[in-house]
């Protein structure tokens, strides 16, 4: 009775296989169609800030979009900060590129760039002056490459170091103008019991930020930035190994807190908040959480100078992130008006109002939309010479690994600025390799 | 009809659709990977650059491939000692007349943890471990032994041990469930027969429930071995394979290649030892314990 019957059976088990293979393809191709029945473009974003307390912001913007561009839509999708590191991999892998997308600017973006993955966006901005004048040039820059603009910046940042006023007052300290002050300043901290810096370097991105503007203060920007290109990175300048010195001596004369390695950038904040540590490193956009959680008055100022350092010493430790479009987008037009939207003065200042985020629009951050602190950081980095970019994004994924993996090893005292030099000018000579 | 089933042919359409899955989604796949290993390529690559072996000769020069290595062997190692020994022990004490009554109790208690997603367990094992705040110093201050107290995760010498501990207190209540079931298959008879003859418990032990359970233990070490050259999770959570590189697993060596680093030709490379390795431990361990051909 089977065998009269077989062909029949075996005919049903390959259909009913294949068709359960091929909706399950099929399932995933009809989400990436790039217009809706009803002739709408659909445009698919990216970005990286699903919390709660910031994606309401996006979610707003877009829907004033879809209201103005009735034949838009705009298909929103975000994930957070780290996975969006793997993310993008990922994407760009499997071949369904959104078509607007977060990046950081420096390498990261280069890295696009390189693979062609990224719209080159010269065109529009020359097209539509007030659009390109509106940005501050500082925030433009990292978003290039060999004369062409690749990213346009959402938000602006920059490092600085927060610190407890009421500390600083008992002790009769004042904000330092150069690196010997700052050391002289954390020893008085240290002396009088407090402890200096709070540092949690679990996440091991916390002290390479210090490390970005070292590098930047001690290696001479000619330098840096051949050696920072990973078609021509060297590294063998003192400089880097004299940055990583001096954030050594930091943590060998303990101006951090204990267990730097075990604890997280938040614990850290946590413990900077409860007032047991004088200052913390944060960026601008943590201000208005520093404002809303410390009991007490504070204040920040820049990375102090390095008078004997080679580098420009009015740089600031920061960078804009953004977004990119895809070069295989195929409603570039669409795309480039939504990021005009999202970088108008109108939305930049709410931006500003709602999520405290230093905007890179001309005049966007005022005393009207912003803290007060954010403002004047903003200040500062408008005067500012130049960008130190994260080192982590700025150099060569593979150097930056190097560096990631390092930078614990050199706080806990297994390693020494010598070794981990060598380590980094090895893989430079291998990246240099491939990339050429 | 039963001609029909030693009819090889008639088989066939039985077969198929398995095989078919089978050969889609895990043959092909493992030889597209030992095929991708040979190029140099990332995710942002226009194209592949045939490299050939090159990648292979790379990773046995590479020290980070000889750490993951050695933590993946201490992973077994201790995996073997606390899961399967320890499972055991545990497994035998419970099933003992003295704590029978209390078995459901502590199966579950030592059960639970398994059940956690390792994401949790991570998190909260690294808020324990935490120098500062954390419960396991607390606990050894409490005791008097102060000098004890260290940075678990943040030591480069400590993390991987500290790491370890957190599977065999996350496992070891799991395999103590397999034991326990493949126990409750041992006819009382035997051991009924055994107390007649005078045996002790330790001798009971040895002489009849290790022998009656030997397959559970056999696939009990085999799921162990295999987990420990597989972990990622609690490392990824944990300590993404720091401080340094010291806690690196092959795990966290793949997922760094391909999406930190931008070489899926060397993760590819790196996951294609992996499965040689795991491969070549499970056919060892069929071989030497001579099982899986039970009638």
């Amino acid at each position: 009775m089977f065998g009269k019957s077989k062909s029949k059976n075996m005919t049903m088990i390959i259909l009913i296989l294949f068709s359960l293979v091929f909706s399950g393809c099929a399932g995933s191709t009809s989400t990436s169609q790039d217009s809706a029945g009803d002739g709408q473009i659909v445009l698919k974003f990216l970005h990286k800030w699903p919390q709660p307390e910031y994606s309401p912001y996006f979610e707003e913007v877009v829907k004033e979009f879809e209201k103005q561009h009735p034949n838009i839509k705009i298909s929103m999708e975000a994930v957070a900060d780290e996975p969006m590191k793997d993310k993008l991999r990922v994407i760009m892998g499997g071949g369904s590129v959104p078509d607007i997308m977060f990046s950081w600017s420096g390498e990261f973006a280069r890295k696009f760039v390189r693979s062609g993955a990224a719209l080159d966006l010269t065109p529009y901005l020359r097209e539509d002056a007030a659009w390109n004048d509106s940005f501050i040039p500082a925030s433009l820059q990292p978003f290039s490459a060999e004369g062409k603009q690749y990213g346009i910046p959402l938000r602006f940042n920059g490092k600085f170091f927060v610190y407890n006023k009421q500390i600083f007052e008992k002790h009769q300290l004042e904000e330092p103008q150069t690196w010997n002050e700052f050391l002289d300043l954390l020893d008085k901290l240290k002396q009088a019991g407090e402890t200096p810096i709070m540092l949690g370097n679990g996440s091991p991105w916390a002290a390479i930020h210090y490390l970005a503007g070292l590098n930047q203060k001690m290696v001479g920007t000619d330098v840096r930035i051949k050696d920072y290109d990973p078609r021509t990175g060297e590294f063998t300048d003192p400089g880097y190994i004299k940055a990583l010195e001096y954030l050594k001596e930091l943590q060998d004369k303990q101006y951090f807190n204990d267990n730097v390695n075990s604890n997280s950038h938040d614990m850290a904040t946590q413990l900077f908040y409860a007032e047991k540590g004088a200052m913390i490193y944060v960026e601008l956009e943590e201000f208005p959480t520093v404002e809303k959680n410390i009991q007490v008055e504070w204040d920040f100022f820049p990375m102090p100078e390095i008078t004997e350092g080679k580098g420009n010493q009015h740089y600031i430790t920061g960078a804009p992130d953004g977004f990119i479009v895809s070069s295989q987008t195929k409603h570039p037009q669409e795309a480039i008006m939504f990021l005009k939207f999202l970088t108008s003065k109108e939305n930049a200042e709410k931006m500003v109002k709602q999520l405290g985020w230093p905007s890179p629009i001309v005049g966007a951050t005022n005393d009207q939309t912003a803290l007060k602190q954010v403002a004047e950081g903003v200040e500062v980095m408008k005067q500012a010479e130049g960008m130190a970019q994260w080192l982590d994004t700025d150099v060569h994924a593979k150097i930056a690994d190097v560096y990631l993996s390092n930078i614990q090893l050199l706080l806990d005292g297994t390693k020494s600025p010598e070794e981990i030099m060598r380590e980094v000018q090895a893989v430079a000579q291998e990246v240099k390799q491939e990339v050429n | 009809m039963l001609k029909t089933y030693q009819n090889g042919r008639s088989a066939l359409p039985f077969i198929l659709p398995a095989l078919l899955l089978i050969l889609m989604f895990v043959f092909l796949p493992m030889i597209l990977n030992i095929y991708y290993s040979l190029f140099r390529w990332s995710a942002f690559s226009v194209e592949k650059v045939f490299v050939g072996w090159e990648y292979y000769a790379r990773l046995f020069q590479d020290p980070v491939f000889y750490t993951a290595l050695k933590n993946n062997s201490l992973y077994a190692l201790i995996s073997i000692l606390f899961q399967v020994g320890g499972g055991l022990v545990i497994a035998a004490i419970l099933e003992d007349r003295l704590f029978r009554k209390w078995q459901p109790l502590f199966r579950t208690i030592f059960f639970i943890p398994s059940v956690i997603s390792i994401a949790v367990v991570g998190l909260l094992w690294q808020l324990l471990y935490n120098p500062d705040i954390g419960l396991v110093n607390g606990v050894i201050k409490a005791i008097g032994q102060t000098e004890w107290a260290h940075a678990w995760l943040g030591d480069s010498k400590t993390a991987i041990y500290a790491v370890i501990a957190v599977s065999q207190w996350q496992f070891t209540g799991y395999m103590t469930m397999l034991f326990l079931i493949a126990m409750h298959k041992i006819p009382s008879e035997l051991y009924e027969a055994s107390m007649i003859d005078g045996a002790n418990r330790i001798q009971t032990f040895f002489a009849i429930t290790i022998p009656q359970i030997k397959d559970m233990i056999l696939v009990g070490t085999i799921i162990t071995v295999i987990g420990a050259f597989k972990v990622f999770d609690e490392v990824y959570v944990m300590t993404f394979g720091g401080p340094g590189r010291s806690t690196e697993v092959l795990g966290t060596m793949v997922y760094r290649a391909a999406f930190r680093n931008d070489e899926m030709g060397y993760a590819t490379t790196i996951a294609t030892v992996i499965f040689v390795i795991t491969f070549t431990l499970s056919v060892l361990q069929m071989k030497l314990s001579k099982s899986g051909r039970e009638v």
